[in-house]
């Protein structure tokens, strides 16, 4: 199954160079039917990925641009007024796709925000009186940029939970950014085939569910989000003044899938304490909401839980 | 002028060439017009070079009908030099009597003719009333009829003078020397005076030829006023001389000729000795001053050298910083402290895990293989190795 994979990747590689984290983070959302929240500045290649992804999976991509003055019905559609027959018609809007780009999220009011994080998490619309299912898969990538604060609506917490991972997207190394000015400059960058299916990519997902985890891992994982929690709990009294609010359950859920997921991209069928040390920054990253003091410190919720896992024994 | 020779002739300006010529030797002119005389008279006839010679015209209105003016002047030429004394005028318009005094010094001997410029003006009552009558912003001249007037020249017989004779009249020669004893190249003053009546003594050499000293002349300074139909002049001559060494200056002999006495005699300032002392020639650097020493300027240089030690400085210092702040983080660094620390591969996983670096993913797969699988891995190499890749 793992030469799947390996297509798959291949197939992305012929439209992206380089940005391998935010291709794996992608995977393991797709295959955790998960969302990813992108912190990057523009130009990284972000919408491509996606297309690149939607069309090696044979699936259906949208862009939405969130700007100030979206309105949900924008997003999800809305009820329309045909005068011919005098009835109203759904007219459906962008989020009725695979995978959907959300450009620069915080851009959009808090009720457009909301109306998306609650279709993410429900996975179904309602549009007047009628409910719209959405198909499998739905995997939102999400993007905010992370060098313009004037004029955005910061993502509450609360929200920012519902995404899964959230991957910060760093510059090409100059090898790579060498590859992509040339390949751009002779457009010669590949046309990307379809190499899996829906049914291939529902497969996979249930390989990923049948990739053994062991107890001490469950309780590792478990131990880790608690101690972002209680911190005290676990000798970390210096973390204690730095965090307001610790991990979710959904940290826990959602790290639990990754760690798997990730395994299993790695070909495993196990997943060791290194499969959690490669996915906890991406899932707890946004998940641990700092204290006034640690942000005046300047501290970095990576650091935080670099600590934690520095900290709590593995198994 | 001690006497003058004083002749009388007259003459009509319609007689003939002969009647003139028997006049002239007799040195008296009295020439006539048809509106007025004219009388010329010359106190010598034969005088010396640069003997001064007193020509007096007198000018009588005859037509008392007109109202008359005169321009008289002795034109000029290179066999004689001029000089008006005086006019004497009359204040009546219809009876004009005019005489021109001038003192002529001839300058070359034989025959000279000394020729004129006569012009007679006449005018009218009315002209000069209306003249008059003009105030001061409405002035015109007074119109006139101008006639010139052809006066015959006068003849004078100039004899030569004694050889080599540079001053004629009467005069006498003084002189200042400062000091006789000086220094090397210092300047010796010296002033000549010579003074007396008769033609100006300017002379155009005074110093003798002999003698390789510097000399250092200056423009004469003359001072003369004519003063009993001749000129009386006081000249000096200022002069400098300097040497190297000891002098002598020869003896100035100037030959001079009194046309009045008929001597010839000579002025002269005896040969002078000058000593010279001699004088190191640092004492001669003006010390106030002076300027440096003439010698090469490597100050350049050395301001060179002291801007790039202090660039070295600046910069090594900078260097130092650099190196020291890079030390201190590869040995402070606490990610490099703690895998140092680190006693067994789990707490290394751990803390490589930690460091969410996807450089150190092949020690973490080998630590993983090691403890979860069935690697083999040399624990110290794989520590050395993420050392190696944090730096």
């Amino acid at each position: 199954m793992n030469e799947q994979i390996d297509l798959l990747k291949k197939e992305i590689s012929k439209a992206v160079i380089g940005q391998d984290s935010m291709i794996e983070g992608l995977l393991i959302g797709l295959l955790c039917d998960g969302h990813i929240l992108v912190e990057g500045v523009p130009g990284l290649a972000k919408t491509t990925t996606i297309n690149a992804l939607s069309r090696a999976i044979g699936l259906d991509s949208k862009r939405i641009q969130f700007t100030p003055d979206l309105l949900p019905s924008d997003i999800i559609g809305a009820q329309i007024y045909n005068p011919q027959n005098h009835s109203f018609s759904i007219k459906k809007g962008p989020l009725f796709t695979n995978l959907l780009l959300a450009d620069e999220i915080n851009r959009a009011p808090a009720k457009v925000q909301s109306a998306l994080l609650e279709v993410m998490q429900e996975r179904q619309v309602t549009i007047a009186e009628e409910t719209f299912k959405l198909e499998r898969p739905f995997l939102v990538m999400a993007t905010q940029n992370p060098i313009e604060q004037e004029g955005v609506y910061a993502l509450p917490e609360a929200q920012l939970d519902r995404f899964m991972m959230k991957i910060v997207v760093q510059h090409n190394s100059e090898i790579e950014e060498l590859e992509i000015m040339r390949k751009a400059a002779s457009k010669t960058f590949g046309e990307i085939e379809a190499v899996l299916n829906k049914e291939d990519l529902f497969k996979l997902q249930e390989e990923i569910n049948r990739v053994h985890i062991d107890h001490e891992i469950e309780h590792y994982i478990v131990q880790i989000i608690t101690a972002t929690r209680d911190p005290e709990r676990f000798g970390l009294e210096n973390l204690a003044q730095n965090i307001m609010f610790g991990a979710s359950p959904r940290a826990s859920i959602d790290l639990y899938k990754a760690a798997k997921a990730k395994a299993f991209l790695r070909g495993n069928d196990f997943v060791s304490p290194a499969d959690i040390g490669y996915v906890i920054h991406n899932i707890l990253r946004h998940r641990i909401v700092l204290s006034y003091e640690a942000r005046a410190k300047g501290v970095h919720t990576d650091e935080i839980i670099s600590e934690i896992i520095e900290t709590l024994p593995i198994p | 002028m001690n006497s003058l020779m004083k002749d009388t002739y007259v003459k009509s300006n319609l007689g003939n060439l002969s009647l003139r010529l028997l006049i002239l030797l007799l040195s008296i002119v009295i020439l006539h017009a048809e509106d007025f005389t004219y009388t010329f008279n010359i106190d010598k006839q034969a005088p010396y070079v640069k003997e001064p010679v007193v020509l007096t015209l007198s000018l009588n209105q005859t037509n008392h009908d007109l109202v008359m003016f005169f321009n008289f002047s002795i034109k000029k030429s290179k066999d004689y030099t001029f000089q008006r004394i005086n006019i004497q005028e009359s204040d009546s318009y219809h009876n004009a009597k005019v005489r021109y005094f001038y003192l002529l010094y001839p300058l070359r001997s034989g025959d000279i003719n000394i020729t004129f410029d006569l012009v007679q003006k006449t005018t009218t009552d009315e002209s000069i009333a209306f003249s008059i009558a003009g105030d001061r912003d409405h002035v015109e001249g007074i119109t006139t009829i101008d006639t010139k007037i052809d006066l015959p020249s006068l003849q004078l017989k100039v004899k030569p003078l004694p050889k080599d004779t540079l001053l004629i009249g009467d005069f006498t020669l003084t002189h200042t020397i400062k000091k006789h004893n000086a220094k090397v190249h210092e300047p010796i003053p010296m002033q000549v005076h010579i003074k007396g009546t008769g033609y100006p003594p300017i002379l155009e050499k005074l110093l003798p030829k002999e003698g390789d000293f510097t000399r250092f002349t200056e423009k004469p300074i003359v001072k003369s006023f004519l003063r009993n139909n001749d000129t009386q002049s006081t000249v000096t001559y200022p002069i400098a001389l300097s040497h190297t060494q000891s002098f002598t200056l020869s003896p100035i002999v100037i030959k001079a000729f009194d046309p009045k006495t008929q001597r010839a005699y000579t002025l002269t300032v005896p040969a002078q000795k000058f000593k010279i002392q001699e004088v190191e020639p640092h004492t001669l650097v003006d010390k106030v001053d002076s300027p440096d020493v003439l010698k090469e300027d490597w100050s350049w240089l050395r301001t060179l050298l002291s801007y790039i030690l202090v660039f070295a400085a600046g910069y090594l210092t900078a260097l130092s910083w650099k190196w020291k702040k890079r030390r201190s983080y590869k040995e402070d660094h606490p990610l490099i402290r703690k895998i140092q620390e680190c006693k067994d591969e789990k707490s290394l996983l751990q803390v490589l895990m930690a460091t969410d670096n996807k450089d150190l993913t092949p020690s973490i797969e080998q630590l993983e293989s090691s403890l979860y699988g069935n690697g083999k891995i040399k624990f110290n190499k794989i520590k050395q190795d993420a050392l190696e890749k944090i730096k």
